[in-house]
């Protein structure tokens, strides 16, 4: 084996569904050194295999599975995998990361990587098992259910732990936002890569391994390791990770909506009178009946709960999130919390991203109150705010594409198109994705993570916890004492562009490990040290030892995603907000009258990115420093560098 | 069933409790005895495992229980199972042959087979010093004195196997 670097499986495999093959291949070992892993070595496929004539739902687009060194590495919380193809909502680039303990099998089963290509002409499924890989007939799971589809493989393969990512009926018939489903309720829901795999006939990825891997010096590594973890034991952090693994991420609807920035009423406002009713003390207190933790995890944020009693009754079922609980809930002006139990699990089962789903529903009964929908247009139903039968029967519509479903499987742009008028106005999206819980008339600097986050309207990409909720020491450490002040106004847009920027990069690195935004985003705990003290340890790639290097990589992952975007079309005018989130002050709530000053924060952004102003493009100076002069190569010709 | 040979085992002095109800099915223990064991990351050669099933919100952490009448030790046609000095019941490799009669007279999922090497593997407790210990965040694993506190700590982390076997041991 030539491929040189320890932590990794070492190998990844390449699977044309056209000819019914696979090829495993040795890694890479320039995607290792220049790219990481995950997010960033995708990124490099993407660039290289898909591009402006790419169908996203087409035998050409590419869905790349992959993890990253630190994945199954004894890491926490590193239990992640992600999934990156061009996405059939937004049209430009996609990546979706989810827990579980999928991305850890898949490495111990022999894989860093899963490249899918083409289409199969039936329904199959990938089994990868310690080194092997096939593709088995998958029509008896067509049109199954994703929880009934993961017991039968499971039973099929007569072996009760192989771990899956499956999709449901929806990504089958084609909803833009279908999701892959890992485990039983984890999704890897944003963008609809779920709807990739459907349109590639392809039901399931299954893992199953006992190969493992090994560290380049084990002994160094876990003491790199438990370093970290003294930061995450710190007693500053002590009460974040209790209430983390008391309410999960539910505790964000308590904390979010004091803030005034809880989506609400299709984001008209950011401030939920009923927010109580959907939160953390009651879901607590009636409903949760455990715990649970992704794989190696020390946060254990995932809960457990039951319904008895009620229509909405349910056997165990993993939690709803707090984006499931604002897309369904606050979102649509609904407060029967069991309902959304009911309707984030039938989006699981489904395999529907609960948050476009939501706000797609939330975005149509404004429209309804709007007059741009009436009853002939919607099958009969009535879509006042906050009508739960409605939802319910929405989600399913939406699954099967059927009445006023069809409209709505398209996401809010593409249905606000097809609605005609001034709908548009109300769709609620960066890029054609819909926003995720976040509001940046109520926190400025997520408004510039929205306009420049590469997928679309959400937070995952460059989120700051650092003025939402007020971490002076580490302000003043990554930034400097004069700018604290300003950074830690969450109104102002003074250095937020530098903030943005910092925590992108960051992030990058995150993705491409591949580990959890927790421990990263919140608490704000590790940072491109962590990399520089791991990494070298793990791997063996020396240069990972260097802050410099680290850094450079992060920069070239970020630059590489824009530039996949920039050849589908997108500019400085595309990195843009919605107007209800750009010109209507707030109405409402702590944050009444905030707007954010998005022009302000990315002159900033542009600057540091190494970028030009007026279009977004970047320099080519910047370009070559990062060692992507593949990318000058492309761009120049078409006139996208400056 | 007892056998004969066996008394009341004067060497076992530790043993492995589990606390289920604070256990999150993260695995991290799996993967904390892979390294102690193996050097690499790999918890299908761990000695303690989780039984998980998300789908009945099932997580069951399964551990050797240094038994006092150690019915692996009982079923080894090769006499590959005994106390080491520390008092715990270990595997010699060198001396199992891989055939399994242990895991089948094992009802409690204690000892298992290495898919590398193919023979017998079980809970050492590390020669004294479990790895799986430290590497629980949630507190859910204890060493204990083989003394009754210990041991009735011990049969709470099996319960539910007890239950689905339909025995009834101890109190209750």
């Amino acid at each position: 084996m030539t491929f040189p670097y320890k932590g990794y499986a070492g190998y990844y495999l390449e699977v044309d569904l056209t000819k019914g093959k696979v090829h495993k291949k040795e890694m890479e070992k320039e995607w290792a050194r220049l790219y990481l892993g995950g997010s960033g070595v995708a990124a490099k496929i993407l660039w290289d295999r898909t591009g402006p004539e790419t169908n996203p739902l087409g035998p050409d687009n590419v869905l790349v599975v992959g993890t990253g060194p630190l994945t199954g590495a004894m890491f926490s919380p590193s239990g992640r995998m992600m999934f990156a193809a061009k996405s059939p909502l937004t049209g430009v680039w996609a990546e979706s990361h989810v827990g579980g303990f999928m991305g850890p099998e898949l490495k111990y089963a022999g894989f860093d990587f899963v490249i899918i290509n083409g289409r199969s002409e039936k329904p199959v499924y990938l089994y990868l098992k310690d080194g092997d890989a096939e593709l088995r007939d998958a029509s008896h799971l067509w049109g199954r259910e994703t929880d009934v589809t993961t017991r039968m493989i499971r039973e099929e393969l007569k072996n009760p732990t192989v771990e899956t990512a499956v999709i449901g009926p929806a990504s089958e018939n084609k909803v833009l936002y279908g999701a892959i489903i890992v485990g039983f309720y984890r999704a890897a829901g944003r963008a609809g890569l779920g709807t990739v795999m459907g349109s590639k006939n392809l039901k399931a990825i299954v893992a199953s391994g006992s190969l493992g891997f090994e560290a380049y010096d084990m002994d160094k590594y876990l003491e790199a390791n438990e370093q970290e973890m003294e930061k995450l034991r710190d007693p500053l952090w002590t009460e974040s990770l209790a209430s983390l693994r008391k309410y999960g991420t539910t505790d964000l609807v308590a904390i979010i909506n004091e803030i005034g920035r809880l989506p609400t009423k299709n984001h008209w406002t950011g401030f939920y009178e009923q927010a109580d009713d959907i939160g953390p003390e009651v879901i607590a207190e009636k409903y949760r009946i455990g715990q649970e933790a992704c794989h190696g995890c020390a946060i254990g944020c995932k809960y457990i709960v039951r319904v008895t009693d009620s229509k909405f009754n349910t056997g165990p079922i993993g939690g709803p999130e707090y984006e499931t609980l604002m897309a369904f809930g606050s979102n649509c002006l609904n407060n029967d919390v069991e309902s959304l139990f009911h309707l984030g699990k039938r989006c699981d089962l489904l395999g529907m991203d609960t948050i476009s789903c939501g706000k797609t529903i939330g975005f149509a009964m404004d429209l309804w109150e709007q007059g741009f929908l009436t009853a002939k247009d919607t099958d009969g139903l009535n879509l006042g705010w906050g009508n739960v039968d409605t939802q319910v029967e929405l989600v399913e519509k939406i699954a099967k594409r059927e009445g006023i479903g069809d409209t709505l499987a398209n996401g809010v742009r593409k249905a606000a198109e097809m609605i005609g008028g001034e709908a548009w106005r109300y769709a609620v999206h960066v890029k054609g994705l819909e926003a995720s819980g976040q509001d940046p008339r109520a926190h400025q600097s997520i408004g510039l993570t929205y306009a420049t986050n590469v997928r679309g309207a959400d937070h995952l990409r460059s989120l700051s916890s650092l003025e939402e909720l007020g971490y002076p020491g580490i302000v003043i450490e990554r930034f400097g004492k004069e700018k604290a002040d300003a950074i830690l106004d969450i109104m102002s847009p003074e250095h937020k562009g530098e903030v943005v920027w910092d925590m992108e990069d960051l992030y990058a690195l995150v993705d491409s490990a591949v580990i959890c935004k927790y421990g990263t985003m919140w608490p704000p705990v590790y940072y491109y040290d962590t990399f520089v003290n791991t990494i070298p340890h793990l791997t063996g790639m020396t240069e990972w030892g260097d802050a410099k290097f680290v850094r450079s990589a992060a920069e070239r992952i970020s630059h590489l995603r824009r530039a996949y975007n920039h050849r589908l079309g997108v500019t400085r005018k595309e990195e843009n907000l919605p107007p209800r989130l750009l010109e209507e002050p707030m109405p409402t709530g702590p944050a009444k009258g905030g707007l954010p000053d998005l022009d302000i924060m990315l002159d900033d952004y542009y600057k540091f990115r190494g970028c030009d102003k007026e279009t977004g493009y970047p320099l080519e100076s910047k370009l070559k420093e990062l060692q992507l002069d593949f990318v000058v190569d492309d761009l120049k010709a078409r006139g996208m560098t400056r | 069933m007892k056998a004969e040979s066996h008394a009341e085992s004067p060497l076992l002095k530790s043993i492995l409790a589990i606390d289920i109800n604070k256990c999150t099915g993260c695995r991290n223990c799996e993967l904390a005895c892979s390294v102690a064991h193996t050097k690499s990351f790999n918890p299908s050669r761990s000695r303690i495992q989780i039984l998980k099933n998300e789908d009945q919100n099932l997580i069951l952490p399964m551990v050797c229980l240094q038994c006092e009448e150690p019915l692996c030790e009982q079923a080894c046609p090769n006499g590959a199972i005994s106390y080491n000095e520390k008092g715990t019941l270990y595997v010699s490799s060198k001396v199992c042959i891989g055939c399994m009669n242990c895991v089948t007279a094992c009802t409690f999922g204690g000892i298992e087979i290495d898919p590398m090497t193919r023979k017998a593997i079980k809970c050492d407790l590390c020669w004294g010093d479990p790895a799986c210990i430290k590497a629980c965040e949630y507190d859910a694993i204890s060493m204990a004195e083989a003394k009754s506190e210990g041991l009735d700590a011990r049969r709470k982390g099996v319960d539910v196997v007890n239950q689905t076997l339909g025995l009834n041991i101890g109190e209750e």
